[in-house]
């Protein structure tokens, strides 16, 4: 019998957050696979080196970060004369851009490929949502042609292809 | 008594200063610390954690009370970070030929570190070199849920609520982030 590789219980286990239950069967998962016990040993160290990492950023200054503030939101309510709430614009403007030139490339695409392949893979859906954000698979899950406008939604996927493809299959081997 | 943040949340929606000034006591070290861990740059992490204050400001009333007031407003701060991450990637694909004068608020690489000094010499150090640039490498959302889970300390439910996936799902994207981690920083010796 193929027994799964509990792989994503390992970091809540290292971190106490599995039920007793989920404790026990990982633990003596753990006991007898060396593979998952590697895996445990070499996150255990990356999660450390997290840690160390994270106790080095710095506090700002929180006078000058809360007089900002105050600055910005003053701005927007437009309640100090001569500062604009440019930033706010500018993103406005950059979201208003961003929407048009994925609106433009679905329009492309669907020009260039207008029929789907009925034995095409499917994307995987998770991959997509690291990388375009849950908003944007949320509005793509309402149209049939979601396998191909995700491509083009948003250019990081293509810097994410590896995490699109068939993930590792040596999952489902016997420990 | 002291007023719980769904309290002061309800009164910054009725326009109540105070208490938006107690709830950015309560949370602007760890809305910045974790703005700074997603993005990896200081004046980045000041501006987006700010942005989200400033939707607390403006947007207090769509609170709804039926999670907690912290998973509601970390929400934004990762949201914000994650968009962050990917506008600049548009940014830099998208505007190739534009310089630094087009927009001097939103530089096309992040900026070096504000302060120099014992922080500056710890980051070149060379596990976190290593670290920082695998880091890089992974989905804003991956590196959102393990930043979360190894610096805040949340479980998986808690990172699940505020990236708004299952629990399965904020556990995939961690052992994901953990197992890219693990290769490329690996690679990198
Ligand atoms: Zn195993």
């Amino acid at each position: 019998m193929r027994e799964k590789h509990p792989q994503t219980e390992i970091a809540p286990y290292l971190r106490g957050d599995l039920s007793a239950a989920e404790r026990d069967r990982l633990a003596s998962h753990l006991a007898r696979c060396d593979r998952c016990r590697a895996d445990a040993d070499a996150y255990a160290a990356v999660l450390k080196t997290i840690a160390a990492d994270a106790a080095r950023i710095p506090a700002p200054d929180w006078r000058a970060y809360r007089a900002e503030l105050h600055r910005k939101l003053a701005a927007r309510r437009n309640l100090v004369p001569g500062v604009p709430s440019r930033s706010w614009n500018q993103r406005l403007r950059w979201a208003s851009i961003g929407t048009a030139v994925a609106a433009a490339a679905v329009l492309l695409f669907l020009t260039i490929l207008p029929h789907s392949q009925p034995g095409a893979p499917s994307v995987d859906q998770m991959a997509m949502e690291d990388a375009m954000g849950g908003a944007d698979i949320g509005l793509l899950r309402n149209y049939p042609v979601v396998e191909h406008l995700d491509l083009l939604e948003n250019y990081d996927v293509i810097e994410h292809l590896d995490e699109v493809a068939p993930t590792d299959t040596s999952d489902e081997n016997p420990s | 008594m002291v007023p719980s943040d769904e309290e002061l949340c309800r009164q910054v929606a009725e326009h109540n200063a105070a208490a938006f000034e107690t709830l950015l006591d309560r949370h602007q070290a760890r809305a910045f610390r974790i703005a700074c861990s997603i993005l990896g740059s200081e004046a980045d992490a000041r501006d987006v954690s700010q942005d989200a204050f400033i939707r607390v400001y403006e947007s207090a009333g769509k609170f709804d009370g039926r999670s907690r007031f912290s998973t509601w407003f970390y929400r934004i701060v990762v949201n914000l970070c994650i968009d962050h991450k990917r506008r600049n990637k548009w940014w830099r694909k998208m505007v190739p030929f534009s310089t630094p004068d087009d927009d001097p608020e939103t530089p096309p690489v992040d900026p070096p570190s504000l302060e120099p000094g014992p922080e500056a010499d710890a980051i070149r150090s060379d596990s976190a070199r290593r670290l920082r640039s695998a880091l890089d490498g992974l989905s804003p959302t991956q590196r959102a849920a393990v930043l979360l889970q190894t610096e805040e300390d949340l479980t998986s439910r808690e990172i699940a609520e505020i990236l708004e996936c299952s629990e399965s799902t904020a556990r995939v994207h961690i052992h994901r982030a953990l197992a890219h981690l693990k290769k490329t920083m690996r690679e990198d010796r």
